[in-house]
């Protein structure tokens, strides 16, 4: 036990029940086990960094998490309670999420997307949806109201009746951000928010998840741009082959030949994973395409 | 109609080249000329005989076929007057250039038309009179120079506002021109005559289309929204006494109004929630199974007889019953199963229907021959069957079941538009568009999908239960897989997600083959080809949910230029 692993003990015990802790998580898709035995905390306040080469099991362990995937064992906990592996659970439990390759509702505008976020936190059912009263016409004004807000809040404002689609790479990934955050959650899971940004927007992103942070949610971040995550992450965990290599403060893993191994030296052994590398392949992958047919869209 | 659309789709807008070898200020004189004189050729004979297209004989006395040629002469003129002379802060804001082309290519086909005929009809060419090829010259020449008039609009529409009185009365006299112009089709005898007056709108709500019109028209109809809505219930209401009593037209408008009811419950499902149901006409089916079984008909085969608002009631449920019993299981697939699944339960319904007739299970439906001799509905007294004299107009049968339904569908009308801008309305989208991203945002994408099937089904019977007593006889051999196909074209035809289209795709499928009976052998052809038309020119449908239409026309180039600024600086900045 290193003093930088006890002081972050302190500061764990500090702040109480962890908002999210993840124990035991394994994944096996038939022989393979694409994420074995992992288990994280994450606490009021913090950004936590998951990090790890291509094929490590990120993607997969945030599918786990959030319900889209049901973990062959262990469990999550959010606040303490055990939630069950359905995305609707999860959602309404507190943990919202955004997608690698962005999945926004592409014919809807920004404003809608951002509303469709709100779904699980009103009530409007089908018969007061058509009677109109006066609770309905509340509940309505307020989600639209909330919903502009977050778009201000995310600096998409402006944007509100453009259509998802048509908007640019980096809006698409701000505005993904907004509709996670209208779900009210306790914890936001952000699954490459950077990926294909240019440094200014990468920049931007950096100043957002600051500020989400800082109105009080958790945030767990997955990035290959280590530069982006070293700055912004309190704590940095290094997934290799769906285990945890490394786990500790930004300078610790930074510093962690192990760390640097898996990247560089072990890039070959990727090959050999092939399971999850193609699973986590492909979805990069799918992410490139829709990134450029959307720049192809734009010329 | 589609002869006039794809000349005009086909041709690229890219004002820099030349189509035809004229100055651009000699092809405005061609064009007002052509106009000139197609005008003149109104007042003149076209036919030697006069009993071709009623009768275009007499010198000076236009009768309709002309009038038509008339007003297109008038409006081409006014339209030449915006591209250069008095009239030009309009060209600003519309592309009056297009609707002179869209017109006047509209009047060259109108008089081919009408000339073919006259020849055809009376025994040759030799007997269209010197009016006929004034006519022709005129229109020849209209088409020919204004493929050379050309305008560029720059101003936003949306800025284009009149006082708000004015926009009313705009809204007024268009829904005016609708109801009577509906009343006038439909009052049309012969066919060819009809034929020729489809060529005539076709050509002027082309012009419309392209001249920006119906932007501007949408545009007006959103910000006095009450006042349309209204406004268009009053027109569907004045209908029925516009026709004299006369039930041919009356019982059309019956089959359409039920067609469009049956239609936007299948546009909640398919436009809405993305789900597509091929055996949609089932739920229809149901719900007049159920008023048949349940009316004092001598072959009805339950004893309670409940009134009919229970009837009513019971056949809706009934439906979405059995949209619930179909969703449940099938809903968990997607895609092509799911088409595949719903068509499956078109027939099975149809099959049973035709089997639950003593001999196979319970006598319900009299299998085969059906349930027939329903008797005509009566409120309060109120005999359905009867002609009732109102303000001295006589309102006959179907005029009645005509009010009846015109309620219904305002009903129907209000709950579709009320889920659709709703929290549930929202969801169904997010469905469409991407169900996995929708379930991780917490949406609950199985109740959703169960609730659009059987909110669909419940609107579908209700229709149904009028439908029963409307065509009288209820057997198998009316809910067929072709008409939910009907119900699906009628849908994709008037535009996905909107309720306009579908009132305006069901009049076009339910009006079309009663009008012209030669198409009626070859509707299925006729529409099929529409349909392609549809897909390769207009694929968001006739009337465009503003949604829709930027779905299918992303490649907006304006917007695109925009983004692309905006990416150029701030790579710079990101440079520096």
């Amino acid at each position: 036990m290193t003093a930088v692993d006890q002081s972050e003990r302190t500061a764990a015990e500090a702040a109480g029940t962890p908002v999210l802790q993840a124990t035991g998580v394994t994944m096996r898709f038939g022989g393979l086990t694409a994420v074995n035995d992992v288990s994280m905390s994450v606490h009021e306040g913090e950004i936590v960094g998951l990090i790890g080469p291509n094929g490590a099991g990120k993607t997969t362990f945030f599918n786990c998490l959030t319900g889209l995937y049901k973990p062959t064992e262990g469990r999550v906990d959010l606040l303490g309670s055990q939630i069950p592996p359905k995305p609707r659970a999860v959602v309404v439990a507190g943990m919202a999420r955004t997608f690698q390759n962005i999945r926004l509702f592409g014919n809807m505008t920004a404003l809608e997307n951002v509303m469709v976020g709100r779904y699980c936190r009103t009530g409007a059912m089908a018969f007061t949806s058509i009677i109109r009263g006066p609770k309905f016409r509340r509940e309505e004004e307020q989600t639209r109201a909330r919903a502009q807000e977050l778009l201000d809040f995310v600096g998409l404002g402006k944007s509100a009746e453009n259509l998802a689609r048509n908007m640019p790479y980096g809006d698409q990934r701000r505005l993904e951000i907004a509709r996670a955050l209208a779900t009210d959650p306790k914890l936001v899971l952000l699954d490459e928010p950077t990926a294909g940004m240019n440094p200014r927007e990468t920049q931007q992103a950096s100043d957002l998840i600051f500020k989400i942070r800082d109105s009080g949610m958790a945030v767990v971040v997955i990035e290959h741009d280590m530069r982006f995550i070293f700055n912004l992450c309190d704590r940095v965990l290094c997934l290799v082959r769906g285990e945890v290599l490394v786990e500790g403060t930004p300078d610790k893993v930074q510093s962690d030949p192990r760390v640097i191994e898996a990247y560089i030296g072990g890039a070959e052994d990727d090959e050999d994973e092939d399971g999850t590398a193609v699973d986590e392949s492909d979805v990069s992958a799918a992410s490139d395409e829709s990134h450029e047919s959307h720049e192809g869209a734009t010329e | 109609m589609s002869t006039v659309t794809s000349p005009e789709a086909t041709v690229p807008d890219d004002s820099g080249r030349r189509r035809v070898p004229l100055s651009p200020s000699a092809a405005w004189t061609v064009t007002l000329v052509g106009a000139v004189l197609l005008i003149a050729s109104t007042f003149l004979s076209w036919s030697y005989t006069s009993d071709v297209l009623g009768d275009l004989s007499v010198s000076f006395y236009p009768n309709a076929v002309q009038i038509a040629m008339l007003v297109s002469g008038v409006l081409v003129v006014v339209a030449l007057l915006t591209v250069r002379g008095p009239l030009r802060r309009v060209a600003e804001w519309f592309d009056t250039g297009a609707a002179v082309r869209a017109l006047s290519i509209g009047a060259a086909i109108y008089v081919v038309i009408a000339l073919v005929l006259i020849a055809y009809q009376s025994g040759g060419l030799v007997n269209v009179n010197p009016g006929g090829w004034l006519a022709l010259v005129g229109s020849l020449a209209m088409a020919i120079g204004s493929w050379e008039v050309r305008t560029a609009p720059e101003g936003d529409l949306l800025r284009f506002v009149l006082p708000s009185w004015v926009e009313i009365l705009v809204v007024v006299v268009l829904l005016a021109i609708v109801l009577f112009g509906a009343a006038y089709l439909l009052g049309i005898p012969d066919g060819e005559t009809f034929s020729l007056m489809i060529v005539f709108a076709g050509a002027l709500a082309f012009a419309l289309a392209k001249s920006r019109g119906f932007e501007w028209l949408g545009h007006i109809a959103s910000r006095n929204r009450r006042v349309f809505s209204l406004g268009a219930f009053v027109v569907a209401f004045l209908f029925p006494f516009t026709q004299n009593g006369s039930d041919a037209n009356m019982s059309i408008a019956t089959q359409v109004i039920i067609f469009a009811v049956t239609a936007l419950g299948l546009n909640i499902v398919v436009g809405l929630a993305g789900l597509l149901d091929l055996g949609y006409i089932a739920f229809l089916g149901a719900g007049a199974y159920v008023a048949a079984m349940l009316s004092t008909s001598a072959f009805a085969t339950v004893g309670w007889k409940p009134p009919f608002l229970v009837v009513m009631a019971v056949g809706a449920c009934t439906s979405a019953t059995l949209g619930l019993i179909i969703g449940s299981p099938t809903l968990r697939v997607s895609g092509d199963y799911l088409a595949i699944v719903t068509l499956a339960f078109g027939e099975i319904f149809r099959i049973t229907m035709n089997n639950l007739d003593g001999e196979n299970g319970p006598n319900l439906t009299n299998g085969p021959n059906g349930i027939p001799a329903i008797p005509e509905l009566n409120f309060f007294g109120f005999d359905f069957g009867e002609t009732h004299v109102v303000a001295g107009i006589p309102l006959g049968r179907f005029a009645n079941y005509y009010f009846l339904l015109l309620i219904v569908a305002v009903i129907v009308i209000t709950i579709f538009t009320r889920l659709n801008n709703s929290r549930i309305g929202r969801g169904w989208v997010a469905i469409r568009e991407d169900e996995k991203a929708a379930e991780a945002m917490g949406v609950n994408v199985f109740g959703l999908k169960l609730f659009a099937f059987a909110g669909g089904a419940f609107l579908a019977g209700m229709a149904g239960t009028i439908k029963a007593h409307l065509d009288v006889s209820v057997s198998p051999d009316q809910y067929v897989f072709l008409e939910s196909a009907f119900l699906l074209a009628a849908v994709v035809l008037g535009g996905m997600g909107t309720v306009a289209g579908v009132f305006v795709g069901a009049a076009i499928l339910k009006l079309l083959p009663e009008k012209l009976r030669f198409v009626a052998d070859y509707r299925l052809l006729l529409f099929g080809l529409l349909l392609v038309l549809m897909m390769r020119f207009r694929p968001e449908g006739l009337v465009a949910s503003e949604r829709r239409k930027l779905e299918f026309h992303a490649d907006d180039e304006e917007l695109a230029e925009r983004i692309e600024e905006v990416h150029i600086v701030e790579e710079q900045e990101a440079k520096a």
